[in-house]
This record gives structure tokens, C-alpha cells and sequence, in this order.
């Protein structure tokens, strides 16, 4: 199997490092795919939370 | 040691939704699930007991060496012994796939979500996603300066290792969450933080696996010749859903433990608490990450991280391929989170989670604590390919994958190259094929056949055996292949042999612990 490497992907070389600036800004809006991806979690039951009872574990 | 070797252990969450049509216990899917899998010819069962919870036919080793097996209300997948990380994340992956792919053969996909997560939000439940690294017995393990180093790593790494969660509860040492109640849990609210596993963990170091949870599990079960060896077991981190982010999380631990081996990790690094700061870094609303280091100076996770990566670079750079695959990556990640969420989607979970349910929030108009928020963070880590919003990302190109389906695919039965895992493998292809009227005990440093009082010891996880383990098997006779029948593992029963390969010697490898 050959690693697959996305990192070679030449858009993700344009950053350079900032050691000063710590933590991310707030989030954008305007991402290509994010009405599918809004479509996809408009479905999911808004209540499924109430039913996922675990035990714990290690 | 020059070479690596890696494994995962993924404990899964199970979300029933019953109706009319459906109504199942969960814990009776668990094992009707697993039983599934064995019953389609790709593992055997155990024969014997491995422990008190861990009865005849509650687990066994699959064709690709790994395990799957009901662990404390958990259905949990052991990858096989791993010596690179792309075989590690196809292998981790391999595991989603046999338990996905099961839930839809059985018909119960629109009823029944295995959700790789590790926090029940409203008992806050907590369960596992173990790391192993198999270290030399030299490593500087005993030294407890040199295991605030660790620590110091694995708190801040949280930053591009988390898996998020919204919420919080405070954790109690020397007891869980879950019988808290309301009064208990003060503090500031937590809207959103980057780790699911910070709140869960009370200690810097501590040997138990469950309960008073560490930073650094101090248990010494190499699962190997321990006069060579020692495993590393953590059990700090998130499950992962994104395969870079399981790549990073590994790949850069494993340079972590290498520095320390080299005794270039900087004393520097160490924190003034790490348990204290692994819960603010994880809780910190505006992802600053402010720490405060053992020398009385203040820094940030990032600047930390930062130190560890340079250090890491100086002295291994140019290694292998894989050294420079992890160096690039984290140098990347590290770059790339000052600017945002955005900026580490596919690469970062917790990011990636954090953008997909702010977005959501706003489009809805909800509130952080809205019951439909927690929904979508269960929904993230659902393996479910139609569903999970992970593979919504995944969809849209943003995955940054290192497998391939084809890789997967393979990985589901056949065992990685280059590790003992391969000769367990051939084992168990043995075991279901000319040699299935053999009686056997496996485990992870070896397995024992027939009446035979002499185990078949695998000590070194770099050595594959599969050669020496088709010569043994030519000893016993051949048999034609049995039909495998569901549930066939435990209508053979007990051979009321002990569970243990190397019965002579204590801790030599209880099934829960493992490689995977």
C-alpha cells in the first residue's frame, strides 16, 4: 500500500508558521460542500441523544 | 528501537433506536453483531475462559490478527500488531468496516449506529480508544521526571488530537460521573471543548484502566519478551474518526517516546499540573490554551508543541519516509490552527465537529445546549457512511484519507506484514480451514493446539512467524474445512484450560490488553 499523503496537495503548502498567534479566529461561512453537509445533519433525529445510554468502559 | 510497532483498541458506542418493529438490548446486538462476524468465517472464537467477564465465544482473533470481543458493555476491535502508520490507520479502519458492514448484512441499519465516540452526554459514560507503542525495556519509563515530559506531550497535543464534545462534567477522583447529580457539577459553562477524554481523566499517572484514569497508565504488560520489551498503553486520547488525525495522533507520540529515548526531551517542557491544564486546554472557549510550566513560566499548548516538533526535527529528520510524513504533517497542522477551525478541517476532529454544529447553530438558531446539537456530535462519530456527518467531509473531499478502499478491504482478512500478527493470522486461516478439528487457545504472545502441554510462544512482535507457524501446524493432522456455522464458538465450549498461553507466568496477555 503507498501512503496517500494530502499534505503534498499544493494548496496546503501556502502556510507559513506564525509562533505568535495562538488559538484560531472564529469560524467562516462561505465553505463549498456546507449545504450538503446541512442537508446531512438536518435529518438526524433531534432527539437521539436521549437514547444512547452507555456504560462505562476503560 | 529503530522500528515501530503500533496497535489501537476502539471501545464502540451502540445507539438502538427501538420501535415497534425493533426492539433488541443492546448488549444482546453487541453479541449478536460479533457473532455475526465470526459466523461469516473471518475469526475464531475462544474456546476457553480469559478471564471472569470474558467466558468461552465473548471473543476471538480474526483472520487479520486483531480482535473483536464484548468488553465491559462495549463491543471493542483490538487492531493487530502494526509496523507503519498507514497500516495501522487501514487496520483501524478495517475494524470500522467488519462492524458497519455487519449491522447492514443483519438488517438493522436504520435501527441499530455503532458511534466511535467516548462520552455518553447525558450519563457522561466514558469508554476507550487505547494506544499502544512498543518501546525498548531501556526506555526511561521508571524515571518520573521523564514521564512529566510525556505527560506535558499529551496534554497539549490535545489541540490536534482532540475529537470535541459539547459540554462538560467535572470529574471526581476515585470515582466516575456516573451517578452524579446536578448539584455536582459546578463550574464554569462549557459551551464546546476540543477532547472528549479531559474531564474523565483525574491523575498524571496511575496503573488502573478504569476509573482514576492518567495521562500516563503506568501498567507494565509488555504482551512480549520483557526482558527487550515494554508497551506503552495509553488510554488519554479521543477516538479519531479522521485517518490523518489517527496518523498524527500516533505518529507523533511515537517521536515523542523517541526523543525520550535519545534523552534530548527538554525538562523545560514539563507543566506545573497536567491534569489541571490537559481540562483548561480542552475547556478553553476562545482556544487559546494557556498553560503554566513546572519552571514557573507561562506558555501556550501551541508554543509547547512547537518546542516538542523543532526538537523532534533536529534529531530525526531524514529517518525514514515516515518520520518525514509525520515532521510535514504536524509542522502543517501546528501552522495551520492559529487560523482557524476552518484552516484544519478533515485534519482536526474536534475542528472539523466545531465548525459543522457552529454552522448548523446559526442556520438554526439554537443554542449550545440544545438536545439537537448533542444529537449531531453523536451523529459525527456514527460509522454509518449514509449518515455520519464525518463521512459527509469525507464526501466532499475533505477526508485527507492515507488508506484505500482497496486497502481496507484487504485489511479485513489479511493480517499486516511484518509483525508476529502475520503468524497469528496464518494461524487462525488454519484453524477454519485444515486444522479445524484442532481445539486451540490463543492470545497475543502465542497459543497452544489440541492436547499439547508446550505453547507456541511469539515473543517478538517484529519477527512474523507465519513460517514456523505453518511448519508447527504440519505437525497435526489435516482435517477437510468445517462449515462454519453461526455461533459455533460457543457451542464448542470451555476447554477448561485457564485462558492462558504462557499459564506459567502471570500478566503474560489478558485478551482486553493488546497491541490493538
Amino acid at each position: 500500500m503507498e501512503m496517500n499523503d494530502p499534505l503534498r496537495r499544493d494548496e496546503k503548502k501556502e502556510s507559513s508558521p506564525d509562533r505568535h498567534d495562538s488559538g484560531p479566529s472564529g469560524p467562516e461561512s462561505s465553505r463549498p460542500g456546507r449545504d450538503n453537509l446541512l442537508k446531512r445533519m438536518k435529518k438526524v433525529d433531534p432527539k437521539q441523544t436521549e437514547k444512547y445510554k452507555q456504560r462505562t468502559g476503560q | 528501537m529503530k522500528k515501530r510497532i503500533f496497535g489501537i483498541e476502539t471501545e464502540y458506542g451502540l445507539l438502538v433506536k427501538n420501535d415497534g418493529d425493533f426492539s433488541l438490548d443492546p448488549m444482546e446486538i453487541a453479541n449478536r453483531v460479533k457473532n455475526h462476524i465470526f459466523s461469516k468465517n473471518l475469526g475464531v472464537l475462544d474456546l476457553h475462559y480469559r478471564a471472569n467477564d470474558e467466558p468461552p465465544g465473548n471473543g476471538g482473533f480474526l483472520l487479520n490478527g486483531g480482535r473483536l470481543y464484548l468488553d465491559m458493555g462495549h463491543l471493542e476491535y483490538a487492531s493487530p500488531e502494526c509496523s507503519t502508520l498507514v497500516d495501522l490507520v487501514t487496520y483501524d479502519r478495517a475494524g470500522d468496516t467488519l462492524v458497519q458492514e455487519a449491522v447492514e448484512e443483519l438488517g438493522w441499519a436504520d435501527h441499530v449506529s455503532f458511534i466511535k465516540n467516548n462520552v455518553d452526554l447525558e450519563t457522561n459514560a466514558t469508554f476507550g480508544c487505547h494506544e499502544n507503542y512498543l518501546v525498548s525495556r531501556g526506555f526511561p519509563f521508571d524515571e518520573r521526571d521523564n514521564l512529566k515530559l510525556l505527560s506535558s506531550f499529551l496534554t497539549t497535543r490535545l489541540i490536534y488530537c482532540g475529537a470535541g464534545r459539547i459540554g462538560f462534567c467535572d470529574p471526581h477522583p476515585f470515582r466516575d460521573r456516573e451517578n452524579i447529580t446536578p448539584d455536582e457539577t459546578q463550574g464554569d459553562e462549557v459551551k464546546f471543548q476540543i477532547s472528549q477524554r479531559a474531564d474523565h481523566i483525574p491523575n498524571e499517572f496511575y496503573r488502573w484502566v478504569q476509573y482514576n484514569r492518567a495521562i500516563v497508565n503506568t501498567r507494565d504488560e509488555p504482551l512480549s519478551d520483557p526482558s527487550k520489551y515494554r508497551r506503552i498503553h495509553l488510554l488519554v486520547g479521543d477516538s479519531t474518526m479522521s485517518e490523518f488525525a489517527t496518523a498524527m495522533k500516533m505518529g507523533t507520540t511515537t517521536l515523542m517516546l523517541e526523543i525520550m529515548q535519545l534523552g534530548v526531551a527538554k525538562k523545560k517542557w514539563v507543566l506545573a499540573d497536567s491534569v489541571q491544564s490537559m481540562r483548561s486546554i480542552s475547556r478553553d472557549q476562545n482556544f487559546k490554551w494557556h498553560v503554566k510550566l513546572a519552571s514557573g513560566n507561562s506558555s501556550t499548548a501551541l508554543e509547547l508543541q512547537w518546542d516538542i516538533f523543532n526538537t523532534c526535527k533536529q534529531h530525526l529528520a531524514g529517518m525514514n519516509r515516515e518520520t518525514d510524513w509525520i515532521l510535514e504533517s504536524w509542522e502543517s497542522v501546528l501552522t495551520d490552527l492559529p487560523k482557524g477551525p476552518e484552516a484544519v478541517i478533515g485534519r482536526v476532529d474536534w475542528a472539523s465537529k466545531y465548525w459543522m454544529l457552529n454552522e448548523f447553530r446559526n442556520e438554526e438558531n439554537l443554542e449550545w445546549n440544545d438536545p439537537w446539537l448533542k444529537s449531531l456530535d453523536l451523529e459525527y462519530h456514527n460509522l454509518n457512511k449514509e449518515t455520519g456527518l464525518f463521512w459527509g467531509l469525507e464526501a466532499n473531499g475533505e477526508g485527507y484519507r492515507k488508506t484505500t478502499d482497496e486497502g481496507v478491504a484487504f485489511a479485513k482478512v489479511n493480517p499486516p506484514r511484518g509483525t508476529r500478527a502475520q503468524g497469528r493470522g496464518e494461524l487462525v486461516k488454519r484453524l477454519m480451514n485444515q486444522n479445524a478439528h484442532l481445539r486451540y487457545l490463543i492470545d497475543w504472545i502465542g497459543f497452544r493446539l489440541g492436547k499439547t502441554d508446550e505453547p507456541f510462544l511469539m515473543l517478538d512482535p517484529f519477527i512474523s512467524y507465519k513460517k514456523e507457524v505453518v511448519e508447527y501446524l504440519d505437525q497435526f493432522d489435516s482435517t477437510p474445512p468445517r462449515e462454519i456455522k453461526q455461533g459455533d464458538g460457543h457451542a464448542a465450549g470451555d476447554s477448561g484450560d485457564g485462558g492462558r498461553v504462557d499459564g506459567s507466568r502471570a500478566g503474560g496477555g489478558r485478551g482486553k490488553k493488546s497491541y490493538g
